[in-house]
């Protein structure tokens, strides 16, 4: 084939048009990420333009919780669409006024409040962290498809929560539990109790995930009674049962812990 | 003459023959809807629910008896509408002569085949992408009179639609959407006139109140909520900030023939919670308004939270009733407030007859004997943050009530939450959010509930309650039959005995009746009960 000058012209342009447009497109990382000028310049923005609907501490006040948006798998660079154009057909709107590094600095103070970067220097062994939650966490916890359901996915726990937040749940156990952790005791009118945690719950009816992982529904007036339990099944990992080098790796390994990609590679 | 003009010709005269015979065999068509139907509200016979509140006194309050305490756990539904939109309903359908009259999420709209949920016509207007509407792309009904029907659209304009068509007969733009005005309200239409209000009181708008002719959709006046220079009230606003100050009217309003006034609710002023830019009252946000249909002139108002600082706008719905209270006759408004009081003011003059909180209220003491709230320190809200118990979304919303004139009782959806509120000073940029704070949950905010409030309207006093889960957005519906329909935020319709709050029947709706509220009419000798929830409108009845 004959190439012409016209044809090489298109090309030309094509190959322009497409590395401009490439530069338009954000990165896929925040590139403010961690930058304390940004994060305060975001906490201005968040609070002019997100907090009214998202809650000052962005746990949701008429809009939903956007802590833990990250722990959920969105990525920063789909965040950063989000801001910019909203999300059709709901009251989340376009701002098209917002420049994109104010994106970017909204969503590093987003993310301090998602999990605040550690002040300390890391310390601790990830392997050894690795081998203490097999041991002690993995019979309720899951991670990257593998362990129990009882318990959170710890997948991304690393992104989604604070390393000082994580040492607090394992030392203290829980104070508060998350939507669909809360444990629950059912009494059957004959048969021993039902144990579980609630996936959902109305004044008629509770879902449960009992403690063997059957998930199952009870209507509430079948039940001699249906009683929210105080104490949570996570057990407090005090000094004498967890010492405090083995906490280092375990939360150590637990931080490195960023998501979870289940596709499969055929 | 043309060969194709003669063939046209001949056409037309098979046309009008075909014409001629359909009408010979069909019954005429129904008489177009009058003002003195509407005036008439619900009627014994229940063929018809033509405006937002069933009356003009929105008390949702039917005649109907058909559905009873004892028959209510054996309704089926007839069928279920899918709006196939994105968005919930926020509406009450209109009813006449076997069809539904629907506005829905987007400003889609609807007439649907009563007998069957099928769609007869369907209309859809193209939103501009840029649409910055708050809070919600919703719509809360329509309007009838005559051969048309009105609705307010997201970008701020009244529409006529052709009854039969779901054509465009007028469209009028009320004011530039860019600048943050947009419209959610069912129009309440009295006379010949279509009144309706904007929404935008986080965008730095400054509110009114309009009405329009039906037939033509000339504007025949403008009432602002927040007075300009020179007029009275314009005072109680500092410097310039009487330009941005918001005061919406995004809920229906009543209609009282008898005195000819429209009471409306205002929303809240703005910016919604850093308000040194608004020193004064900031009338007449967060007020009761009593307007002349004929010319808009305000006769009174009562502001129920002078200068409020929490968002808590007064738009809640008015309800309408006489009474005798103390041994003396009395015309009297209801209202639920956000702010966490139930007030029944005199409606000729707007003096405060009681006023009492129906949930848990940490701002203010009690309500003083000039009207005025006595107000307790610590609930302003700054960068530290003041808790305080109404939460943002408040002790009621726009949800509507119901009241039984049988047993004189107001019926309110009413939460129960707290939150602390913060605030900043805002910058204002035409057509941006404008509000100068936020809220957060409070500690321990997870006890928050709600529960369905029945109140004596003489005192303020509870009679009874049905608590909930979590806090119901749902509206009401009662019936002469000693019914209450209500439904809570996971989804379950609920009906309830209206003189003792049992429960006597539920069904999972599989969405909540997000301010939505049933309604209920007669359709081939049955009473029917519609349901809007989530995307879905469900028709029941008793089995035939």
């Amino acid at each position: 084939m004959r190439i012409t000058h016209s044809m090489l012209t298109v090309a030309m342009v094509c190959m322009v048009g497409g590395s401009l447009f490439a530069a338009q497109d954000p990165p896929a990382k925040n590139p403010l990420e961690g930058n304390s000028d940004a994060i305060r310049g975001g906490m201005g923005l968040y609070r002019a333009r997100c907090a009214d609907c998202h809650g000052m501490d962005a746990r949701g006040v008429r809009a939903p919780d956007i802590t833990q948006v990250w722990a959920s798998g969105r990525t920063d660079a789909g965040l950063f669409k989000t801001i910019k154009e909203g999300v059709a057909g709901t009251e989340m709107p376009a701002n098209p006024r917002v420049q994109d590094a104010e994106a970017w600095q909204i969503l590093a103070y987003l993310r301090t409040m998602a999990a605040p970067a550690p002040t300390d220097p890391p310390r601790g062994n990830a392997l050894n962290g690795e081998r203490i939650f097999r041991a002690n966490c993995a019979g309720c916890h899951r991670v990257k498809g593998v362990g129990g359901r009882l318990g959170p996915d710890l997948s991304r726990i690393g992104v989604a929560r604070s390393r000082e937040a994580v040492l607090l749940r394992i030392r203290r156990g829980t104070e508060g539990f998350g939507a669909g952790f809360e444990p629950v005791t059912l009494t059957p009118p004959s048969g021993p109790p039902i144990q579980g945690v609630k996936k959902n719950e109305d004044l008629f009816s509770v879902q449960i995930m009992d403690t063997r992982e059957r998930i199952q529904g009870y209507e509430k007036d079948k039940m001699k009674s249906v009683k929210d339990d105080t104490k949570s099944a996570m057990p407090v990992f005090g000094a004498d049962r967890l010492s405090d080098g083995d906490l280092d790796d375990l939360l150590r390994y637990l931080q490195t812990l960023r998501g979870f990609d289940p596709a499969v590679v055929p | 003459m043309h060969a194709r003009t003669l063939r046209f010709l001949g056409l037309g005269l098979v046309l009008s023959a075909g014409a001629a015979a359909l009408t010979a065999q069909q019954t005429p068509p129904p008489p177009l809807v009058t003002a003195q139907e509407i005036l008439d509200g619900l009627t014994p016979d229940g063929s018809r629910w033509l405006t937002f509140g069933g009356n003009y006194s929105n008390q949702r309050h039917s005649p109907l008896t058909q559905i009873t305490p004892a028959n209510v756990n054996r309704l089926v539904p007839q069928w279920t509408f899918q709006t196939g939109t994105l968005g919930n309903f926020e509406t009450t359908s209109l009813f006449r002569d076997n069809v539904l009259y629907v506005t829905g999420p987007q400003n889609v709209a609807w007439a649907l085949d009563a007998r069957t949920g099928r769609q007869i016509w369907r209309y859809r207007r193209e939103l501009p992408p840029n649409l910055t509407a708050c809070c919600g792309l919703v719509n809360r009904g329509f309007g009838v009179l005559g051969d048309k029907l009105f609705m307010v659209t997201l970008d701020a304009h009244l529409l006529a639609l052709d009854k039969n068509t779901g054509a465009v007969a007028w469209d009028v733009a009320m004011q530039d959407y860019k600048t943050g005005y947009a419209s959610t309200i069912a129009p309440v239409v009295a006379k010949n006139k279509v009144i309706v209000g904007v929404a935008g009181g986080e965008f730095g708008i400054r509110g009114f109140i309009d009405a329009y002719d039906a037939q033509t959709g000339k504007r025949e006046w403008r009432f602002y909520t927040i007075p300009g220079p020179g007029e009275p009230g314009h005072e109680t606003w500092a410097g310039d900030s009487w330009k941005i100050g918001g005061s919406g009217v995004w809920v229906t309003g009543a209609y009282d023939p008898e005195q000819n006034l429209v009471f409306y609710g205002t929303g809240n002023p703005g910016p919604d919670y850093h308000s040194e830019s608004r020193e004064g009252d900031n009338l007449y946000s967060t007020s009761l308004v009593a307007l002349d249909v004929d010319t808009g002139k305000l006769r009174w108002h009562y502001q129920f939270t002078p200068h409020d600082v929490h968002d808590w706008d007064s738009t809640e719905v008015p309800v309408l009733a006489d009474m005798t209270i103390a041994g003396q006759p009395r015309k009297v408004v209801m209202f639920a407030n956000r702010n966490g009081f139930y007030y029944t003011l005199d409606r000729t003059t707007g003096k405060v007859i009681a006023a009492k909180p129906f949930v848990t209220t940490t701002w203010a003491k009690e309500i003083g004997r000039d009207g005025r709230p006595i107000e307790l320190p610590g609930h302003t809200p700054d960068e530290k943050g003041a808790p305080t118990c109404p939460d943002i979304t408040g002790g009621t919303n726009f949800w509507p009530p119901t009241f039984d004139p049988a047993t004189r009782t107001f019926f309110v959806n009413a939460r129960e939450a707290c939150m602390t509120f913060y605030a900043w000073k805002p910058e204002y940029r035409a057509g941006d959010r404008f509000t100068g704070g936020a809220g957060q949950r409070a500690q321990g905010s997870e006890q928050v509930y709600g529960a369905l409030r029945a109140i004596d309207p003489a005192t303020g006093d509870r009679k009874w309650e049905f608590r909930y889960l979590t806090p119901s957005t749902a509206g009401l519906l009662t019936t002469a039959s000693g019914l209450i329909f209500s439904g809570d935020a996971e989804g379950n319709l609920l009906a309830l005995d209206s003189r003792e709050g049992k429960l006597l029947w539920r069904y999972q709706m599989g969405a909540a009746m997000h301010g939505t509220s049933p309604t209920t009419y007669m359709l081939d000798g049955r009473q029917h009960l519609l349901v809007p929830a989530g995307t879905t409108l469900t028709a029941w009845a008793l089995p035939q």
